[in-house]
């Protein structure tokens, strides 16, 4: 029924597509993407400059799992398929399902060569690349390297810290987090706390692990988990973090100013498109800073009290990537090949446009030189962090972040260590020794092929 | 006037119902018919992802031993099915005690309540709402620590410090009911009121004139005549009961520690996270259909009359 659905959708658009087509002997590309941000993309940036390729978009979302079912289905059926992608996108959660598969192609096959690559900033280009060969098939515009933001007005009041430089000291790595964290409970009388939820540092400790949850088909449990999970059982006894969980009213509730807490732990992002639109009850995402500033004020929010710092350890949290469907691209013509090549060069490589599109959007985008170039000409003072340049922070978290441990595994196993590990562990409803042997039969349960010992 | 010298033929237009019905057995061949077929010959393969939707091999019942020999897919198994029974039986007792209630008030003549179509209405109101809307709502109000019912409770001082409900296994099972309960009593008392009021009113004036009593009235007259509407609801609330996923799923993802994972969520986490086990969803799919018609007939002979009411009666009550 979907794939006649999405038959349905491409014929559609297909006949939307043809009084153009008919004006050239045009390229057409299919391209499948879970936003219409790429399209966008696409229909503002690149297609004035390149009238000669058309295109057919397919949109599925993410939630439930929709737009990989979709490729999924389509991929197992036949890969080569008249109305199959060229090119699709591919998000953080799944990315290294496709690259790690024989689906998304070798870059190569387009014409790419290694030094294409040379300026892209590493952990982003780790991700695209074949966990086994080494193989680069993904490639992103974006850059999500994470930092940690925290409140200077609560660091001064309890800590006495001034400035960022300072505050990075009493948190260089995590025992010195940790002791940190108890220093601020009892100056302020457990008023605030470090910390908001225990994914806020999972994430972080999932980035600096040996091995990936899955190596050889074999589950791995590496230190960093167990390390995480000392840290929080400390935190959870010792009461150093507000016992909330990401995305909730708790959550929100030390971001606008309603409890006091100090540091999040946030990515490029989580900086503009979480934190910021809900500085102070009441704010929406449209808000002007201007306008945010003023409404924080007078309302008791935070604007401009907070500031961001690498934080103990470097990582990276989100992105998409752009891949090729190795079946479309086996057949293709050479001109089919150059036009998928442009299309992937122009958004992830060429710095006239990152350029462009980081001035327009904010984002932080994936590529050193453009990076460099916008540090060089000033940076992006943010009157939000009181002034600071976020992009040469986030320059520098970049440069932290190490992704070789990213598997396609990752989002499932997440889930379980969260719902089997970490909380019943820390909140004393099982042993250490039980949670490990739950996590282990969950793993069984919904992976049939990786070994458990 | 006509004069053929023929008998004039006689137009039948019978075969157009065919038309009529058609999009229904063809939605219904194409959408559920063929599926359920289709899973129960994928539980009997090895068919885990979505390369091995259609071409798989046949393993017999392999899968099936899986679900009743001990480890870990069993476990859980029984486990969720434990915790749907629980959650079901909570939500069902009270949900047919106030349904009964609620309906023989608005069908009793004594009563006459006033602006029964208002609160008609708003007893129903929460069946509109969409499930999603719902476990998200409850989510959000029994949160941890900062959350509505936590601040409202501590403000009236019935508790010190905020209370973790999804971490504790009666509490999270409880809302879960609740919830399921909520949405639902205004149905089941909706279909009652309609049961009740096919009662021929002449059964309960000859009650009255013979001096009952309401209560014996509802035990001795209400309730045995409206017997079938019973076995329905019975029936629909178990084979609901036993499929619940959308309010544990979305509130509280099974925790804690599985203690409200439902069969549903089962089949949804073998079929569709992990690896795609299509081969056990299947096969924990087919045993709950068994366990669900295993029920229902078990249900049905109890609830048939073996006194044999009289054929008045029933007539009486189709009325």
């Amino acid at each position: 029924m979907k794939k006649v659905l999405a038959l349905v959708l491409a014929v559609m658009m297909l006949v939307a597509a043809v009084p153009f087509a008919m004006a050239e002997e045009a390229i057409t590309l299919n391209i499948w993407s879970f936003t219409n941000e790429f399209q966008g993309m696409i229909e503002k940036y690149f297609a004035p400059t390149h009238p000669n390729i058309q295109f057919n978009f397919v949109l599925y979302p993410t939630d439930g799992g929709e737009y990989t079912s979709h490729v999924d289905t389509l991929f197992a059926a036949d890969a080569a398929a008249e109305d199959a992608p060229d090119v699709f996108t591919l998000e953080a959660a799944f990315v290294k399902k496709y690259v790690n598969s024989d689906w998304t192609g070798d870059l190569k096959d387009v014409g790419f060569v290694d030094e294409d690559f040379s300026t892209c900033i590493p952990a982003m280009l780790q991700i695209g690349q074949d966990n086994a060969t080494g193989v680069q098939k993904g490639l992103a515009w974006q850059s999500t390297p994470g930092a940690l933001m925290y409140r200077a007005d609560l660091a001064e009041k309890y800590l006495g810290i001034t400035t960022p430089e300072e505050f990075q000291e009493k948190v260089a790595d995590w025992d010195a987090f940790l002791e940190t964290a108890e220093e601020l409970n009892e100056a302020s009388e457990g008023a605030c706390k470090m910390f908001c939820a225990d994914g806020d540092v999972f994430r972080p400790y999932l980035y600096n692990r040996e091995s990936g949850w899955v190596v050889d088909n074999a589950l791995v449990l590496d230190d960093q988990l167990y390390d995480f999970l000392d840290m929080m059982k400390t935190c959870e006894e010792d009461d150093l973090y507000a016992r909330g969980q990401a995305w909730t009213e708790t959550w929100f509730a030390g971001m606008n100013g309603t409890n006091e807490i100090l540091c999040y732990f946030l990515p490029t992002w989580g900086l503009h498109y979480t934190l910021k639109p809900n500085c102070v009850p009441g704010a929406d995402g449209s808000m002007s800073d201007e306008e945010l500033q003023k409404l924080s004020d007078e309302n008791g929010g935070t604007f401009g009290l907070w500031r961001m710092v690498a934080g103990p350890v470097g990582y990276s949290w989100g992105g998409t990537w752009v891949g090729t469907n190795a079946a479309k691209v086996a057949a293709a013509d050479d001109a089919k090949k150059a036009a998928i090549k442009e299309l992937i060069r122009f958004f992830t490589l060429d710095e006239e446009f990152l350029y462009t599109y980081a001035m327009d959007s904010g984002d932080f985008v994936s590529n050193n030189t453009v990076v460099d170039k916008i540090i060089a000409e000033g940076g992006t003072p943010n009157p939000f962090l009181g002034g600071q340049d976020h992009y040469a922070m986030f320059a520098e978290a970049a440069a932290l972040a190490d992704a070789s441990t990213m598997t396609e595994y990752d989002e499932d196993m997440e889930r379980l260590f969260r719902d089997n590990v970490t909380l019943p562990y820390i909140k004393g409803e099982v042993d250490l020794d039980t949670a490990i042997a739950n996590f282990k039969a969950a793993v069984t349960n919904a992976f049939a092929d990786i070994t458990v010992e | 006037m006509q004069q053929s010298g023929r008998k004039p033929k006689k137009v039948t237009y019978d075969h157009y119902g065919y038309f009529f019905i058609a999009p229904f057995f063809i939605v219904f061949l194409v959408f559920q018919l063929y599926p359920i077929f289709f899973t129960f010959k994928t539980s009997m393969t090895d068919a885990v992802g979505w390369n091995k939707i259609l071409n798989n091999s046949m393993v017999g019942f392999k899968n099936f031993q899986t679900l009743f020999t001990a480890n870990e897919t069993s476990s859980l198994y029984w486990l969720s099915f434990k915790n749907t029974v629980i959650i079901w039986f909570f939500n069902f007792v009270p949900q047919i005690g106030f349904a009964l209630i609620l309906a023989s008030w608005f069908t009793d003549q004594h009563l006459h309540l006033k602006a029964q179509g208002a609160f008609k209405v708003m007893i129903f109101m929460p069946n509109i709402i969409t499930a999603a809307t719902i476990g998200m709502l409850f989510f959000s109000l029994f949160s941890y620590p900062i959350a509505p019912i936590n601040t409202l409770l501590q403000k009236i001082g019935v508790l010190n410090t905020p209370f973790e409900y999804f971490r504790n296994v009666p509490t999270s099972r409880g809302i879960v009911s609740f919830i399921q309960w909520w949405m639902w009593y205004g149905n089941t008392m909706i279909i009652m009121i309609a049961g009740m009021s096919g009662i021929n009113p002449a059964l309960f004036e000859a009650a009255m004139l013979d001096g009952c009593t309401s209560r014996q009235i509802f035990w001795k007259i209400t309730l045995p005549l409206i017997k079938p509407i019973l076995l329905y609801n019975l029936v629909t609330s178990l084979v609901g009961g036993l499929t619940m996923f959308d309010i544990p799923h979305l509130m509280t993802q099974g925790n804690p520690n599985n203690m409200t994972n439902t069969v549903a969520r089962f089949i949804y986490q073998q079929g569709f996270t992990g690896t795609y086990n299509f081969n056990m969803a299947s096969a924990g799919s087919v045993v709950l259909f068994a366990i669900i018609i295993v029920c229902s007939l078990f249900l049905n002979m109890l609830m048939k009359d073996r006194t044999g009411t009289p054929r008045k009666l029933h007539r009486a009550m189709h009325k």
